[in-house]
């Protein structure tokens, strides 16, 4: 096999050949202050225009060294497009809804032109962009949430988890089975429009919910999208998810995108051999405040642990040095 | 303890919030102390549904149950309170930094201090830095209590310590942090007065920071 950035990519997914070195790939945004200057364009730009999105994308490949490019920065992207009026943020600060527009739990009417909303527009175009430059050389991944996050943003997350302690089950569910198509027809747009990969945020996290909670409420939901969505599923859940490893695995995700902390060489003894394990870099301390040779201890840890592709564990904070995101590249060229 | 008190107790725990009101009633009505109703029945729940939650027994849908539950209860009480026990033990600011819009931590935070006595005031979220110094101004308080659940806003936290030390105000108000992406290393290095762990550890350090106990 040739060690190129997207057959190293996606031979790892599927655990297939192991080339020269760990792919390192970005299933959340590595848009820092930093790359912004180096590429030229900013935020809230490259939230709101195809090309601005798509540039600073390849940024991360070019510049940086990532093997994959991942155009979308934000969690905002459907929220905007069902109704949440988003403030889009400033070059060190990142977008955020201002309402909850369900918080009632009323009914979620999902527009006809979903994929036509300018929010989503946006993505699937710079996902094409990136097809026509990149494809087939690096690895385009696109970005969808899962009904759960989305529910965070139609109802309030504080709203949204205290229904749940309440006991309101049906009228949870109800509202994740009308935000489901959302979800799968985002992903099989993003697909269609050059996507290699889809990652599926779904922050149904350890710091919220229990794994019980999981099982019960989301699990059936997530069983019914892997099944619906043809193309590789990455999930992506941050946090501390140590305790449900297994029921992600469950739900036929291809690959798990995970936080550190989660011990890697745990998660990898326990899924390892049911998906793919992206990340689980550190942010906070280590990419955000620490120095590259911390990063490269933490990159070898995970690669010696077994993890199949090297990342950030989450989208990085925009104050991270270029130096630290560097520093992974680095660190996974160093080979097996 | 008294068997309606631990009954009380064990409501908010399992967060019946439907049944704490008519407990609490006939707990005021049998004349039953007030302090002891707050201190061991509701308070006393609030901590041991922090240590389950710190266990990973129960997570925050069950806390937000439970908090609303301890609040139902309070309120029937607190008009009832006389002279020491109606006073608050300390004015808390609480807010959550520029560009962070998450609050739950922060909320149920306040929950916790409002049942463990003291005056809260919550600025509510994305606080610029000009807007949580005027405040301390003008309500002086004696604690001030910052969050951030984002990695992305942790750098404001620093802001609001330096300004609050360049204004001369560092002597008349503590400052704790709190959040997902900060520890005690953090305080430390940004100059901050405390960290708290969970909402439990911030009560606990408030009363340190007041110096009671």
């Amino acid at each position: 096999m040739k060690s190129t950035p997207y057959n190293l990519v996606m031979s790892a997914l599927y655990k297939g050949k192991k080339g020269d070195r760990p792919p390192a790939a970005n299933p959340t945004s590595i848009v820092c202050r930093d790359l912004m200057d180096a590429a030229g364009v900013s935020f809230p730009h490259a939230h709101t225009d195809a090309n601005a999105m798509a540039e600073l994308a390849l940024a991360g490949h070019e510049i940086i060294g990532f093997d994959s490019v991942m155009p979308e920065y934000s969690v905002h992207q459907e929220a905007a497009a069902l109704g949440c009026e988003v403030d889009w943020g400033a070059p060190d600060r990142m977008p955020d809804s201002k309402n909850f527009p369900h918080e009632d739990f009323s009914e979620i009417p999902i527009p006809d032109d979903l994929l036509e909303k300018p929010s989503m527009r946006v993505v699937l175009d710079a996902l094409s962009t990136l097809r026509r430059h990149v494809g087939g050389k690096a690895a385009v991944i696109g970005k969808v949430m899962g009904p759960w996050t989305l529910a965070y943003h139609m109802a309030g997350t504080q709203n949204f988890l205290l229904q749940i302690g309440l006991g309101e089950y049906e009228m949870i569910t109800r509202m994740l089975r009308q935000l489901m198509p959302v979800t799968i027809a985002f992903a099989r747009a993003q697909f269609a429009a050059g996507a290699d990969i889809v990652v599926l945020a779904d922050h149904a996290t350890g710091n919220l919910v229990g794994a019980y909670h999981y099982e019960e409420l989301l699990l059936p939901i997530h069983k019914e999208i892997t099944a619906e969505i043809e193309g590789p599923l990455i999930l992506h859940v941050c946090g501390n998810c140590e305790d449900r490893l297994e029921l992600f695995a469950d739900a036929g995700f291809d690959g798990y995108h995970f936080e550190w902390q989660v011990d890697s060489r745990k998660a990898v003894e326990r899924v390892g051999h049911r998906l793919a394990l992206l990340g689980n870099i550190n942010n906070a301390q280590t990419l955000f405040q620490g120095t590259p040779e911390d990063v490269r201890k933490q990159v070898r840890y995970a690669i010696e642990a077994g993890v199949d592709l090297i990342a950030p564990e989450c989208a990085v904070p925009l104050a991270t040095p270029l130096e630290n995101l560097k520093a992974i590249i680095a660190a996974v060229h160093e080979g097996y | 303890m008294n068997g309606k008190i631990e009954q009380i107790r064990d409501v908010v725990v399992s967060g019946k919030h439907k049944e704490i009101e008519g407990l609490v009633r006939t707990a005021i009505d049998e004349n039953l102390d007030l302090d002891a109703i707050i201190n061991d029945g509701l308070i006393g729940a609030m901590d041991i549904v922090g240590k389950k939650f710190g266990a990973g027994e129960i997570f925050v849908p069950e806390m937000l149950v439970a908090a609303a539950t301890m609040k139902k209860g309070l309120e029937l009480i607190k008009p009832l309170l006389k002279g020491e026990a109606s006073q608050p033990k300390g004015t808390i600011l609480m807010g959550t930094v520029k560009g962070d819009l998450h609050d739950i931590g922060k909320n149920i935070v306040i929950m916790m201090l409002e049942g463990a006595g003291f005056k809260v005031i919550d600025l509510g979220v994305d606080l610029s830095v000009e807007k949580v110094l005027a405040k301390v101004r003008e309500l002086k308080p004696d604690v001030l209590g910052l969050s951030a659940l984002l990695t992305t806003t942790m750098p404001e936290m620093k802001k609001v310590v330096d300004m609050v030390g360049e204004q001369g105000l560092k002597d008349t108000v503590k400052i704790m942090i709190g959040g997902a992406p900060v520890d005690s290393k953090f305080a430390e290095k940004i100059g901050a007065d405390g960290y708290g762990k969970d909402a439990a550890g911030a009560v606990q350090l408030a009363k340190q920071l007041i110096g009671i106990n």
